[in-house]
Formats: C-alpha cells, structure tokens, sequence
C-alpha cells in the first residue's frame, strides 16, 4: 500500500539520514585505518577513495533503512534503536560477507576475520545511530505531539541522568576505568573524572529525555531500552569520543575494545537505571502535577497486582528449571550455595529456585501487560533474562560472595554458559507469563469497541523500537563475548 | 487454526526454504557442516536435504511465533534475526552436540567454533524475514478479499445472561469470563439491583461501626470487566421465547434481554412469615444500606437516650432485640453489644447497666448448624458478657416500639433485627418449574433447573442435591454458592462446546462464627476451635475471601486501626432512622399481653430457619 510519494519521501530521508551517518562513520573509520577494504572494492588505494565509496554505501543503505522504518513509529527514540540494529545487521551483511566474498572469495564468518573486523562493527553501530537520529529529525513532521514543557523533559532526563551517574561512577571506579574520563579534564584525576563522568550522566540523561519525552507505559520495556542506550553511550564515551579528546585516537581495535570492555556493564547498569529513574519521575510529575485527568486512562498500578504477582512467581518457576538444567550441565551449582554459605548442591538447587522465583515476581510486575503474542514475550523475556546476567553472575553473585566484580572480557566470556543459561530462563519466564495472561485475561482480544481502541493503542506501542531492542540485546549479548573473549 | 495462521505457516516455511537455500550454500562455501547431527551422515546429499527439511520446519515456526503484520517490515526482519540467533543457541550449541553424544557445547570455546554458524544464523533469520514479509504481501495482494484484514468485535453469536449479582453471579460470570477469553462470540451480562457484589460475613461488622461500607464490597464492573453489567429490576422471564425483561428504574421502558443459557442466582430475601408489623419495623441485614441505616439508628438511640428523662422511654431506646440464632443474629448481637458498650463512656448519662441485649431464638440452642458443644460455648461467653436469651421462643409481631413474642410477652424496644427467616427470590414464583415448599427452583446435580432449557441456577434461590449428604439440599452459604456458580459455567461451556457436564460436588471445609470482641467459634472439617484462636481465624479466612486487593488492603488497615481508636459514632444520616420520628407518645398499635383480639393475627407456625 505504498504510494509513489511515500516511496520517494522515504528513500530521499533515508537517503539524507545515510548520507549523515556515513560521514561521521566514514570519518572515524578512516581515522582508525579500516577504510582500505571499501577502497579495494573500486580497485583504487588512496584513503580519500575509500572514504567516498563509503559514502555512497551509507547512501544506499540510508535509502533502504529509510524505507524499512518508514511505517514504524516516528519519534527519536525509536528510530536510534532501529539505526542501530540496521547498522549491527549490515556488519553481518557487509564486511563479514558480502566485501569478503568481493574482495577475498570466501566468506570470513571464523573468530579471528571477526576480531579483525571489530572496528567496523562498531563503526557501523555508529552509522546506525547516527542515521536514525537523523531520519528522526526529518521526519519531526510526523512526530508525536511534543510535550508540554521541553524545559521540564530535559531537566528531569537531566536529573534521572545525574542521579544515575553517580552509580556509573561508582561502578566505573570500582572496575579501574574512571581514569579514563579523568584525560578529558584538566586538574585532579579523581575529581576531574568524577566531574566528567557525571557531565557524561547529565547529557546522557537529557538526551534520554529527549528521545524519550513520552516514556512507554511499562517500566520493564523502559529498563529494556535504558540498557541499550547505555550500549551505545559506551560506544561514543569510553570507545569513540574520550579517546578521541584525551589521545586523538579512536578504541576500536580489539585489544583497545577489550581494555574498554569492564567499562560496558558499568554503562549497561547506568542506562537502565536512567531509564527507570527517568520513567519514575516523570509518572511522578504527571500524577503530581499534570492537568490532563481527563485524559488518564490509568487502571491503577494495583490492579490485578497480586495476580501479575502470582504469574511471575509461577513463570520464574519454569525458566528457573530452565535455567536449572543448564546449570548442572556446566556444574555450576555449587555458586548459589556458596551464597548462604553452603556447599551442597540441593541448598544450591533450592537458592536458585527461590531467587527465579523472585526475578520472576519482578518480571511479573515490570512486564505485565507488554507483550500480545509469543514473539514479544520471547523479545521481552529474553532482553531480562540478559539484564539480570549483568546484574547477577556479574556484580551481584561476586558482591555476595565478599569479592569485589570483574568485568574483564575474559571473566564474561568464562561465564558465557551462564549467559546461555540466562537467556533460555528469560525466553521461558516470557513465554510462560504470556500464556499465562493469555488464559485468564488477554487484553488483546477485543470484546467491545472500547476495548479495541485501547488493545490498537497497545498494539501500535508495541511495534515500536522493541523489536530492534530484542534483537540488538541477543545479538551483541552473543557476539561481543566470544570476539573479545577470546 | 485461523486461515491468517494457516497463511503464515505456509509463508514461513516457504521463506524458511529460501533462507535454509541459502545458508545451505553458506555453508558449503565455508566448508562446513551445520545443523544438528549430520556430521555423522556419509551422504553429504542426505545431510543438505535434512537441513533444508530442518530451515522449512524453522521457518514455519517463525511464521507461528511472529506472525504477519502489515506495515511491519522492520520488526518482521529484526524478529527474524532475533528468532535465527536463537536457534544458533538451540541448534549447533545445544541439540548438535547432543545428538553427537556430547554435552550441550556451551562453554566459549565451542561457541567460537561455531560463530560462522551465527552469523550464518544471522543471515538466515534475515533473509527468512525479509521473504516472509515479501510472501504474504504478494498473497494478500493477489487474494484481496480473502481474510479480514482487521478483526473488529465480531458480533456476539451466543449470549448468557446472569441474574443475580450475589456470590453466586459474580462467580458465574467471572469462571465464564476465564474459560471465554479469547472467544469474543458470548455475550455476558448480568443483572442486578446493587451494582456490588456483598460481602455478607464482614456486614455485622459495618452495622457496628468496626468496618466502612465500602470496603466490603467490590463493584461489579471491577469484578468483571468483560461482563456486561445491567444495574436493573429484574421484571419477569420468558422461557417460551428465552427473554428476560428488566427494568432500570420505574420511569424508564422495560429493556428485553434475550438469552441462550440463563443462570439464576437471586439468592435469598427476608421471610417474615406473614407476622404483623414486621416488616414496617424492623431492621434486616441485606444490603449495605441496611447495615448502615441500623448503625445509625442505634447510635442515634444512644443521643436520644442521653437526653431523655423518662425511664420507660430510655429502656424502650436502649434494649436491643435480634430475632434469629443462627450465624448473622449471633453475630449481629455480639457486634451490638460491642458497639454500644464501647462507645458508652461517650454517653455520661447512660449508665453500664442500662443497655440490654435480647437474642430470640425458637429452637433449643443458638447456632444448630455447627455442633453442640461450640454452640454451648458461644451461649456461655455471651451470656456472660450479658446477653439474654430467650430460646424456644417466637416473634409474634412488631411495632414501633414493641416486640411481641412467644404466648404473650412483650419486649420493650424500638429496635428489632429480623435474621430469622429468608426466602427465596420472589420472582422465581414466575417461572414455570418445579420449587420446593420454600420457594426455590429445584435443580439437579449439574444445577440444571429442572423441566425447562437452558436455564442454571446457583446459591439461595436453588435447592441443589448435595451428592455427599444422600441428595439432601445443599445448605445456603456463600462458600457452596460460589462453587455452584463455577460449576454453572463449567456446565454452559460444556453444553456450547459439547462436552460432557460436570457435577456439583463440594463439602463444605468448615464454618466460622464471630462473637465480637476477640472471641469466635470455629469448626474445620471436625477440628473445633473457640476463643483468640478462632478469632485470629475468622479474620484470616474472611479476609483472604475478600474480593480483590484493594479492600483487602483497606480492611485490613480498618482493623487496624480499630486496635488504636475507639470506634466511631459519627451519624451520617439522620433520616435514616424512620423508626425514630414516632418515638415519644406513639401509642402501640398491636394489642398487648397477651391478648388475641379479633383482627390480630396469632403467631405463625413456622419454622425458624438460621440466618444466611
């Protein structure tokens, strides 16, 4: 159903939006030297070839990104998120398959081609976000009415980023990485980096909040989105625009990506943090102070409280076995007894039963409501089953036991298994608490009129930005351990 | 299976097949073997065939799980890469080593092994997207008209209508609600005079000021909000042509509700037995209303009484009389005297000694529905606090400031509560069918009514054979109407789906009685339990019971509170209490002593059944 005009306006924005993606990308890429690839694709040598040729590709590509996201939900926040998977997925697509099919004859799809090819996969991160937060801009026209105050946005992204921020720079101090801030200012290290890193918080937040203004109803999609854009603010921060500012180099080589990597589940924590922080204060600033009570449609947090509460704790149960399963195949269940200090396994079996149980209640009451088929409750279920690696095996477990976290590359890759583990208890905490929901209220199906126009609102949020969250959760979950793992 | 799902199967497998064509020669090209469990196979023919059958089958999956949506081109492709990524997990990390004998390949090494098989994943999930999107578009486009490109309501095929919104038709409407959720064809609509379900356990507590009217009780539309609620009168039914008629108010046309199934479940209404005066003036304890106009009347008593100077007035105001021993008039005169003794020391010129608390009961002792010796004991503690009985007595009739009871006497009161007798709803008299001598329509084990169609019935208003108790009814209590009601729409499901029907069977677990003031009595299935014990119990059980969390919460805080303040003797409403305005010099109307003066009916021979 596509008319000749939608066609042209998506092509020529996705066009523009490419263009500007592929000259920052292009710039940096060159900086870092990894531009020769795209020149050999014309046969020529020169650097500046390279760059051009570049350009042209972002074009295209901006052209085709333009199309794809045309119909989804306009708005900053989402087409970032998009930009950034389309940008994951022409990594996949483009260096790794297409160029080295061009240019090499085979395809260079083993671990050390991948490795080489790190920086520009982070390079074509970077052209992704850039390109949707361009397509965003020109397509403000057909953007959601804008807040009331954008004073009153900022400040409170501002503050979620600021309060944030300090968690950020705890966690960042705590891993050794704050000195890195510390080059881009002048005077003391210590305070100098903390200064930056809360700069970085602010911006981060207003920024956010920017995207943002309207946050989505549920907290669990708004911790889902935090955490991927605490993914790309360690992109700019510690990788591009730090070292950038203090060295006139950029850190994507992989040695450089491995020295950030114990910087990225500091960023991932503060992001959905933010994102939290940001969405409680703005529904805080709505019950508070907003005018629009005609307009609240709420049904209260309440409602159907302990049933969301009863589902989650049941979903836990099975993703907890689960979850189980893998853990006695990687024998990893003497770690959860040690936790209360004991050393068989079935006080182990019985702490991760109890604590599945509790994510589960969590999941219940963050994501209840969000998901109206399997897919989504996969996406959902999965992107939580990630955060809480982060936030488990990661720093919480470590805590626990009396030792400080690491998070060196080699520490996330020796629990990789526990990633896999993790993943499989969020698809079946997803799956179980959709069908759930689905037995004893699938608010999706529509019984009146009235009840259709709020499942099409529901829907329509829905096909938002989360596909591409999902997707760029697992997809970077994945990857980056096993290339910088190794 | 919809066409729409039928649509999206075959368009997955056929993009799973181009994407599995095209990771086949992916892999090839690498030199590699994919998929789970052929790198055992000779045959490298065998080996691509399988894992092409492997990509249909994954992709079909695809189209299951994600399904099509128009305008979606992005998602469609981001969930094929995020569906492609998971089976990377499942396939070469889990079921491959599996099916070789070895454990799952989990560990970092094995997956950078396998990283070309991701990224092939990648590609696959993509191109398998992108080609199911494609498929079903080029379908949609060639066969426009054949599905509904929306799913707006479809129009109700089957309605069930519930009359009753009690125990009984609430918990009807509800256990339809879960067992049609995702069958926007049935209609439910219930009707109902009060647009809340009541809980009647905790009323004696609001008509002694220790809870608020509200927070025992649940809205209706909150209770079921896919139910259509009819806040009517029901006006008759129609069982020839299957229609109800309701009436919202007396100003407003009759409304016509037609039905496939119907379900009863009136409950029960006060049965005064033909008794003169009864009904004028006395006070019953049904609704919330009345629960609130009788704290009011008797806090109003109590200002009146502190004024009043003439000592057969102040005993008339201050002596109050509960008619019925069963659970609600036991209940009823121990949460009065609780109220009225707790909030005396308001009332300096009232003395402790001058309230009187009366319990008539015609049998020989209080409570017969549980057994003896609990019943004893409630007789005992209450007595003790200084409740009277007068068993083996009847109300003979009532007026504005006198009872008459048993062969003459006479009881001094301008208060009587009336919980000795319940009928069942009037209107069942309308229906054509069977009723027992009281009232209520006969129904058989599956609470099919019976001798007419498609007509339920739950709770009071039925007479159900009880299977554990040799057919005998089942007793009238909130806990069977419940559970009837979840098997009346067990049983409508089952006729509308053509399944067998299911049989009521339920024993009762136990029944609890509060005697005010930290005191109960409890019986659970043979175990006994009186004192703090059954208090704690009662409180427990009942507010588990309470409908939604919400009041739950609020009651709770309630009796909490309770524990720090004295209970409130706020009148909120002064006109509440008609008995009052014929107070001072209103001359009895019903002769005295004794006396069977023609025109004055003798005291009716019935049988006092308990309370509800």
């Amino acid at each position: 159903m596509r008319t000749a005009d939608t066609l042209v306006r998506g092509l020529g924005a996705g066009a523009l939006a490419g263009l500007a993606g592929g000259l920052v990308s292009g710039a940096a890429l060159s900086r870092v030297g990894a531009l020769p690839p795209t020149a050999s694709l014309v046969r020529a040598d020169a650097a500046v070839a390279g760059f051009v040729v570049h350009v042209l590709i972002a074009v295209v590509l901006g052209a085709g990104f333009g199309l794809l996201v045309w119909y989804q939900r306009s708005g900053a926040g989402e087409t970032l998120f998009w930009g950034l998977t389309y940008g994951a997925l022409w990594w996949f697509l483009g260096p790794l398959t297409l160029m080295s099919l061009l240019l090499l004859g085979f395809l260079a799809w083993d671990v050390h081609s991948a490795q080489e090819a790190l920086p520009s996969l982070i390079g074509y991160l970077l052209y992704g976000g850039v390109t949707g937060l361009a397509l965003a801009l020109l397509r403000r026209d057909r953007g959601e009415t804008a807040p009331g105050s954008w004073w009153g946005v900022v400040g409170r992204g501002a503050l979620a980023g600021l309060v944030a921020a300090w968690l950020l720079g705890i966690l960042l101090d705590a891993q050794g990485q704050l000195h890195a801030f510390s080059a881009v200012m002048a005077g003391p290290a210590r305070s100098a980096a903390w200064i930056a890193t809360l700069l970085i918080g602010v911006a981060a937040g207003a920024g956010y909040a920017l995207l943002y203004p309207r946050p989505p109803e549920g907290t669990g999609p708004g911790l889902v989105r935090g955490t991927v854009y605490g993914f790309f603010w360690w992109i700019i921060g510690p990788l591009t625009v730090l070292p950038l500012a203090s060295g006139g180099k950029l850190a994507w080589s992989l040695e450089a990506a491995r020295a950030g990597f114990p910087a990225l589940p500091a960023f991932l924590l503060f992001g959905a943090a933010l994102a939290v922080g940001y969405q409680w204060l703005d529904g805080l600033v709505r019950v508070l102070f907003s005018d629009m009570v005609a307009a609240a449609d709420r049904e209260g947090l309440g409602t159907e409280g302990l049933r969301a509460i009863g589902r989650g704790a049941l979903a836990g149960l099975v993703g907890g076995t689960l979850f189980t399963l893998v853990m006695i195949q990687i024998g990893a269940l003497g770690a959860f007894a040690r936790l209360i200090g004991s050393a068989s396994p079935l006080a182990g079996l019985v702490v991760q039963v109890v604590i599945a149980d509790l994510i589960g209640v969590s999941y219940g009451l963050l994501f209840r409501r969000q998901s109206y088929d399997v897919g989504s409750a996969l996406g959902w279920g999965l992107s939580y089953g990630f955060f809480w690696w982060i936030l488990g095996p990661l720093t919480l477990q470590p805590l626990f036991l009396g030792t400080a976290p690491r998070w060196t590359a080699e520490v996330a890759a020796g629990l990789f298994p526990s990633l896999i583990g993790h993943l499989a208890f969020g698809a079946g905490l997803g799956v179980v608490f959709h069908l759930l929901e689905a037995r004893h209220n699938p608010w999706w199906v529509p019984r009146s009129r009235m009840e259709a126009a709020r499942v099409a609102r529901r829907k329509e949020q829905v096909l938002t930005s989360a596909p591409a969250l999902w997707t760029l959760v697992v997809a970077i979950a994945l990857v980056l351990p096993i290339i910088l793992g190794m | 299976m919809s066409s729409s799902m039928r649509r999206d199967l075959a368009a997955g497998a056929a993009a799973g097949l181009i994407g599995g064509l095209a990771f086949a020669w992916a892999m090839q090209a690498q030199g590699l073997r994919a998929a789970a469990g052929l790198a055992g196979l000779s045959s490298t023919g065998t080996g691509v065939a399988l894992e092409i059958l492997a990509a249909i089958l994954i992709g079909a999956g695809y189209g299951a799980i994600f399904r099509y949506q128009p305008f979606a081109y992005a998602a469609t492709i981001s969930s094929g890469v995020l569906y492609g990524l998971l089976w990377w997990i499942a396939g070469p990390l889990t079921l491959a080593p599996l099916l070789l004998g070895r454990g799952p390949g989990w560990s970092l090494q094995e997956a950078d092994a396998a990283l070309p098989s991701l990224v092939g994943h990648v590609l696959y999930g993509a191109l398998t997207g992108l080609s199911f999107y494609a498929l079903v578009s080029l379908y949609r486009r060639a066969r426009p008209g054949a599905e509904v490109v929306a799913e707006p309501p479809a129009a109700p095929t089957r309605r069930v209508v519930i009359l009753g919104g009690g125990f009984g038709g609430v918990s009807t409407a509800q256990r339809l609600e879960q067992l049609f959720a995702r069958d926007p064809h049935l209609e439910i609509a219930l009707v109902s005079q009060s647009n809340y379900l009541l809980f009647t356990p905790m009323l004696a507590e609001v008509a002694s000021s220790g809870l608020e009217a509200q927070h025992i009780s649940a809205p209706v539309r909150a209770a079921c909000p896919h139910t259509r609620f009819v806040r009517a009168e029901v006006e008759g039914v129609d069982t020839a042509t299957q229609v109800v008629r309701v009436r919202a108010s007396p100003s407003v046309p009759v409304e016509t509700l037609p039905y496939d199934h119907l379900a009863l479940a009136l409950g029960s209404v006060p049965n005064f037995y033909g008794l003169p005066g009864l009904e004028e003036h006395t006070f019953t304890l049904k609704t919330l209303d009345d629960a609130t106009r009788l704290r009011n009347h008797a806090i109003a008593l109590l200002e009146r009484a502190d004024v009043e100077r003439s000592a057969d007035e102040r005993r008339r105001m201050l002596t109050f009389v509960v008619a019925g021993g069963g659970f609600a008039g036991t209940e009823m005169i121990a949460e009065l005297l609780d109220l009225v003794h707790g909030v005396l020391r308001y009332y300096p010129n009232i003395q402790a000694h001058e309230p009187r608390f009366v319990l008539v009961h015609s049998g020989e002792r209080i409570l017969p529905e549980i057994s003896a010796p609990l019943a004893d004991y409630a007789l005992r503690k209450l007595r003790t606090r200084g409740i009277e009985f007068m068993l083996n007595t009847r109300v003979a009739g009532a007026s504005v400031d006198a009872v008459l009871v048993g062969d003459g006497g006479r009881i001094e009161t301008h208060t009587l509560v009336w919980t000795a007798g319940n009928q069942p709803h009037p209107l069942l008299r309308t229906l054509p069918c069977e009723r027992n001598r009281a009232g209520a329509v006969v129904a058989d084990t599956t609470l099919r009514v019976v001798g007419l169609d498609n007509v339920w019935a739950a709770g009071d208003c039925a007479q159900i054979p009880d299977v554990n108790n040799e057919g005998r009814p089942c007793p009238p209590t909130a806990q069977h109407a419940l559970r009837q009601g979840q098997v009346v729409a067990g049983n409508v499901a089952a006729v509308l789906r053509g399944q067998p029907l299911w049989e009521f069977r339920y024993r009762t677990i136990g029944t609890l009685v509060a005697l005010g003031h930290r005191t109960a009595v409890a019986e659970l299935r043979g175990w006994k339990f009186s004192g703090l014990l059954a208090w704690f119990m009662w409180r427990t059980v009942y507010l588990s019971k309470l409908p939604g969390l919400e009041k739950k919460v609020r009651v709770a805080l309630d009796w909490t509170i309770d524990l720090f303040f004295p209970r409130d003797i706020v009148l909120t409403s002064h006109a509440a209490t008609p008995t009052l305005a014929q107070t001072i010099g209103a001359r009895s109307e019903v002769a005295s002593a004794g006396a069977t003066g023609p025109g004055a009916p003798a005291a009716a021979d019935v049988r006092l059944e308990g309370g509800a």
